[in-house]
């Protein structure tokens, strides 16, 4: 992407594209490919928090998987720091992987129920061969007390079991971040837990990258915790890129009906009977467009039949880092009215 | 986690705790209302205390030896008395050492032929898991193969061909014979955790393959092997008493089959009922207080049951 005023970035996805295969059977049809990733191309500045918003089955999990490498791209490249990751091998793909790290969205799957909470957060250390018994034990006990598990003796020798979903969620945090990596992917961190514990875990990842400069990938359906913690947010719908651009520009700006939709649907409290709405989704959906059209061609209340459905838009730049895949950006409606009423829902 | 386990996870839990004790507290108070699981335990401390037991005689007396030791003034088989509780073999042996150290050959066979059978199971159920593909493919239609292949007449047709095998050939016979069963158990255990996000969370912890299944799958499927050890112990001890009974077994051991065949070879099976009801009282009793062991632990381990401890 030709952002000239970004610094460099410390993860580049070049052309990512991913496919799932179904399962049907070859001959009735239903073998489509279901595209989870479609020509994805997102570049990720250092220490910055980047978020990735969509609805479910928008491919954004997929996304997170694939950076840390849990899935592999059908077509495309990772760049971490100028390294391409599909060349590397052996001792430096190791180096890659501990360079990247994720947040599993369920806390209480994330945790191997038989392994205490040393050991688990122990285990990158193990793993990578770094420090001895008593050296681990040390680094552990301050990775726990800095996601905010103190005493750290008392939990180091429970179980996951013994604790709530809150603290689980913060091992899963120390057990991420006991590398130092550079990227962390925090796939959903809170959409398991209550909302009391939401800002807690997201005050530790904004120190987590207060303290390591780690760019932190923050996978989401809510725009309003993007908002919240955010510098950049990408908005992703059935595999493509709609819009990226800074937090503030997306959420005051929104130029794709798409995004517009998504905010029409956060969650608001107070007065808001003058908050903008856009309208912009149409229901009953409409037949799909060909394989040429526009993704969100199916539900935009833009498209025009002509051009839509044949020519899907590229991603280009409106202003400067503000990015939109839409051909009538332009021309999107404004709100209807200009007020500021706060987006409630997280913060 | 239901409301159930709250209690649990409160802070006034005191650090250390292992899920183990937790969950072996929790599990002895399912399994200490269960009044057939209870029966098979103390039948099986009676039959622990029988094997320890079998040191005994030999040592008050070399003529209480089961094998060698011959009473000088009995030879040939009596009934019960108070020199020889249980009566004396066609030989003058005193049958009751020879019930002991039969229950001793018996946990020897059967544990340990059990024992070796859930490794095996173990390890190829998890590998032919976790691996998936064409590895899975093989492994598990060997399995089938050797599933379907009847243990005892196999067992017989070698020991026909090599003469008479000792018993710890037999042992790793019957546990070659029976890992299929768990194996297959495993598998399909391993295939639900695989999926599970700890086990993706291991790997972006950078845990080898070997590491993942050994140090991350293994503890999760531990408790059901250790449920399949108690059946598997049942069915070697039965093997290992119809081949001794058949005379396929190892003729330098005393055990309860091998007892029977004695009977029945010299003649003495409706003559003696003295010779001939205790070991087949005993291979009967053994294997169902293993039996009886085992159905109580497939109730703790019930999944319903294992929700309601929180540990899923």
């Amino acid at each position: 992407m030709d952002q000239t005023l970004s610094p460099a970035p410390i993860l580049e996805l070049r052309g990512i594209s991913k496919h799932y295969r179904s399962r049907g059977r070859s001959g009735r049809g239903g073998g489509q490919d279901v595209v989870a990733l479609d020509q994805i191309s997102l570049d990720f500045r250092p220490a910055e928090i980047f978020g990735l918003v969509g609805e479910s089955g928008s491919g954004k999990t997929t996304c997170g998987r694939l950076i840390v490498g849990l899935e592999k791209a059908d077509q495309g490249e990772m760049v971490l720091q100028g390294r391409s990751y599909g060349t590397l091998k052996g001792q430096a793909l190791r180096d890659y992987r501990r360079q990247v790290q994720i947040i599993f969205q369920d806390p209480y799957q994330s945790l191997n129920p038989q392994i205490s909470i040393l050991d688990s957060v122990a285990e990158p250390l193990v793993t990578n061969r770094i420090g001895d018994g008593k050296s681990r034990l040390e680094k552990v006990l301050a990775t726990l007390k800095a996601v905010g598990l103190a005493p750290p003796e008392d939990y180091a020798y429970r179980f996951p079991h013994q604790l709530s979903g809150g603290q689980r969620q913060r091992v899963a945090i120390a057990r991420a971040m006991i590398l130092g990596p550079k990227v962390l992917v925090a796939d959903e961190p809170t959409s398991m837990l209550d909302a009391s514990y939401s800002a807690q875990i997201f005050d530790i990842l904004l120190e987590v990258r207060q303290r390591l400069d780690t760019t932190i990938i923050l996978i989401t359906h809510s725009l309003a915790a993007a908002r919240y913690l955010c510098d950049r947010i990408a908005v992703i719908y059935r595999g493509h890129l709609m819009e990226v651009g800074p937090a503030e520009t997306i959420i005051s700006n929104p130029r794709h009906p798409y995004t517009q939709a998504l905010i029409d649907a956060t969650p608001k409290f107070g007065d808001c009977a003058s908050l903008p709405r856009y309208g912009t989704l149409v229901s009953p959906e409409r037949p799909a467009s060909g394989a040429a059209g526009c993704a969100f061609f199916r539900r935009c209340g833009l498209a025009h039949l002509a051009r839509c459905a044949r020519q899907a838009p590229e991603l280009r730049p409106l202003t400067p880092g503000h990015l939109v895949a839409c051909h009538y950006s332009e021309e999107s409606p404004d709100p209807e009215t200009g007020a500021t009423c706060r987006l409630g829902g997280m913060s | 986690m239901t409301t159930n386990s709250e209690p649990i996870t409160t802070a006034a839990a005191p650090p250390r705790r292992s899920p183990w004790r937790d969950r072996l507290a929790e599990n002895w108070h399912i399994f200490s209302r269960n009044p057939l699981g209870l029966a098979g335990l103390i039948l099986l401390s009676i039959f622990a205390a029988m094997a320890l037991l079998s040191f005994v005689p030999p040592m008050i007396d070399p003529m209480y030896h089961p094998m060698t030791g011959v009473d000088p003034l009995v030879l040939h088989s009596v009934g019960p008395s108070a020199r020889h509780w249980l009566g004396t073999d066609f030989m003058g042996r005193d049958i009751l050492s020879q019930l002991l150290a039969g229950t001793r050959v018996a946990f020897m066979v059967g544990v340990s032929a059990a024992f070796m059978s859930i490794v095996l199971g173990v390890s190829i159920g998890m590998v032919a898991g976790y691996a998936g593909g064409i590895v899975d493919t093989l492994l598990m239609r060997l399995a089938e193969i050797i599933m379907v292949l009847p243990t005892l007449l196999v067992v017989l047709m070698l020991s026909a061909l090599f003469g008479k095998l000792d018993i710890w050939t037999i042992v790793l016979l019957i546990a070659l014979f029976r890992w299929p069963g768990v194996s297959r158990v495993i598998r399909a255990q391993t295939l639900s955790l695989k999926s599970r996000p700890f086990i993706d969370a291991a790997r972006v912890a950078g845990a080898s393959h070997t590491r993942i299944v050994f140090r991350h799958i293994m503890p999760n499927v531990l408790p059901l092997a250790f449920l399949y050890m108690t059946f598997r112990v049942t069915a070697a001890i039965i093997i290992e008493a119809a081949l001794a009974f058949l005379g396929f077994g190892d003729p330098s051991t005393v055990s309860w089959g091998m007892m029977l065949q004695w009977v029945w070879k010299t003649g003495h099976m409706f003559q003696a009922p003295y010779w001939l009801f205790p070991p087949g009282l005993c291979i009967s009793l053994l294997t169902l207080s293993f039996y009886l062991l085992g159905r109580a632990m497939d109730e703790v381990l019930d999944p319903r049951l294992r929700e309601e401890n929180g540990t899923v």
